[in-house]
């Protein structure tokens, strides 16, 4: 039996004297892929944050593979990959430059995966040689995707992935999604507003809500199970975006 | 036989049905049509995956479940095709049934729009002749 990929017990996380996270207890399976939901300001970079070891926690316990995310075994970390919201390290490089940086910090990469998104998102030779920091918001953003893809990891977590992609761009994501990554069993975490892209591709779905994970169930149980509360004779359905409303209100 | 694999398929992210349920209820409306017909052959699950830009495993789910009800049938080396016995194929009224949530969302809007049920009426009318 293997460890889980994230496994959280009675996780807190104060901001001065505010609790963002407040004694929160999570646990992600093998293979699972799911959305975290919540509102703005409800802490979920925060709790990515804190589940991969880029902030210290008040209290409680967290492991990733059976291992703390503050003393990673180089093994475990390259099992982990994550996008951040926004990422404004490596600017002064290009893009070349930061993927083979990366490349050398990985026991394993994958060139052929890593050229194909390149050609394949738009990243022509003179992007190539561009500093980051002359990159439009979408390009880092895609560049960032590609960077946390090129080692395979086993965990993705991904924070607001899409938030600077275009509808095509977006659909591009889900598919290299879809293909590369959650075929081959994958497991994802990620957060996003875009509910639309969210049920394409997560099964399960958690709302941070209050500190705590609020509500996690499958999607489709989720979206049947709201549809047959409103019982009565009277089949009053909710989407996904009523249900969000109603969870995180 | 083989079906025209373009867009076989069309979903809608966002609504109040799961994404399962539609691809099941748009099987089960071509089979009722004969616009599919027994020994015809779907798309695979990673086809129709990276077509629609869904998870495999909804797709999975929804040949699964579509396998239960016995509208297909998993054919070793071929994949999924319609099965002969679909038994209720038939029957107009059992077809009229697979419409009644389409419409049952329909009428719900109707209501929110406040539309007479005359009105309703007359342009559902005029629809059917449009694409007749």
């Amino acid at each position: 039996m293997t460890a889980s990929p994230i496994l959280m017990r009675g996780v807190s996380k104060r901001f001065d004297s505010k609790p963002i996270l407040d004694g929160l207890d999570w646990e992600v399976g093998q293979g699972q892929v799911i959305g975290l939901l919540g509102r703005n300001g409800a802490g979920k970079s925060t709790l990515m944050e804190c589940l991969l070891g880029l902030r210290e926690t008040d209290g409680g316990s967290i492991t990733l593979f059976g291992e703390s995310p503050v003393a990673l075994s180089d093994a475990t970390r390259a099992r982990i990959g994550y996008v951040p919201q926004k990422s404004d390290l490596f600017e002064w490089m290009t893009p070349l430059q930061l993927l083979a940086y990366f490349k050398a910090l990985y026991p394993r990469w994958n060139d052929a995966r890593v050229e194909g998104l390149l050609a394949r998102w738009g990243f022509d030779l003179p992007l190539r040689h561009t500093p980051i920091r002359r990159l439009s918001g979408g390009e880092q953003q895609r560049l960032s995707i590609i960077r946390a893809l090129g080692h395979e990891p086993e965990l993705l977590v991904l924070d607001e992935p899409v938030s600077a992609l275009d509808p095509a761009g977006r659909r591009d994501f889900l598919v290299e999604l879809i293909d590369g990554v959650i075929e081959r069993g994958t497991t994802v975490v990620f957060s996003t507003h875009i509910l639309t892209d969210l049920e394409r591709v997560a099964l399960d779905v958690a709302f941070l809500k209050d500190g705590r994970i609020a509500l996690q169930g499958d999607l489709g149980d989720l979206l049947d199970g709201a549809a047959s509360e409103a019982g009565q004779g009277v089949h009053t359905p909710r989407s996904l975006e009523e249900l969000f409303i109603e969870v995180t209100r | 036989m083989s079906l025209p694999t373009p867009q076989l398929f069309s979903i809608v992210a966002g609504s109040a049905e799961p994404i399962y349920r539609q691809l099941v209820d748009q099987v089960r409306r071509l089979v009722a049509g004969r616009q599919l017909v027994p020994g015809d052959t779907l798309p695979s699950v990673r086809e129709v995956a990276l077509q629609l830009a869904v998870n495999p495993m909804t797709v999975s789910k929804a040949y699964g479940l579509l396998e239960l009800e016995g509208v297909l049938e998993r054919r070793r080396g071929i994949g999924m095709v319609v099965a002969a016995h679909t038994g209720n194929t038939g029957d107009p009224g059992d077809r009229a049934a697979l419409l009644r949530p389409t419409l049952e969302r329909a009428a719900r809007e109707a209501r929110e729009l406040e539309l007479d049920p005359a009105t309703v009426l007359s342009l559902f009318t005029q629809i059917l002749k449009e694409s007749a």
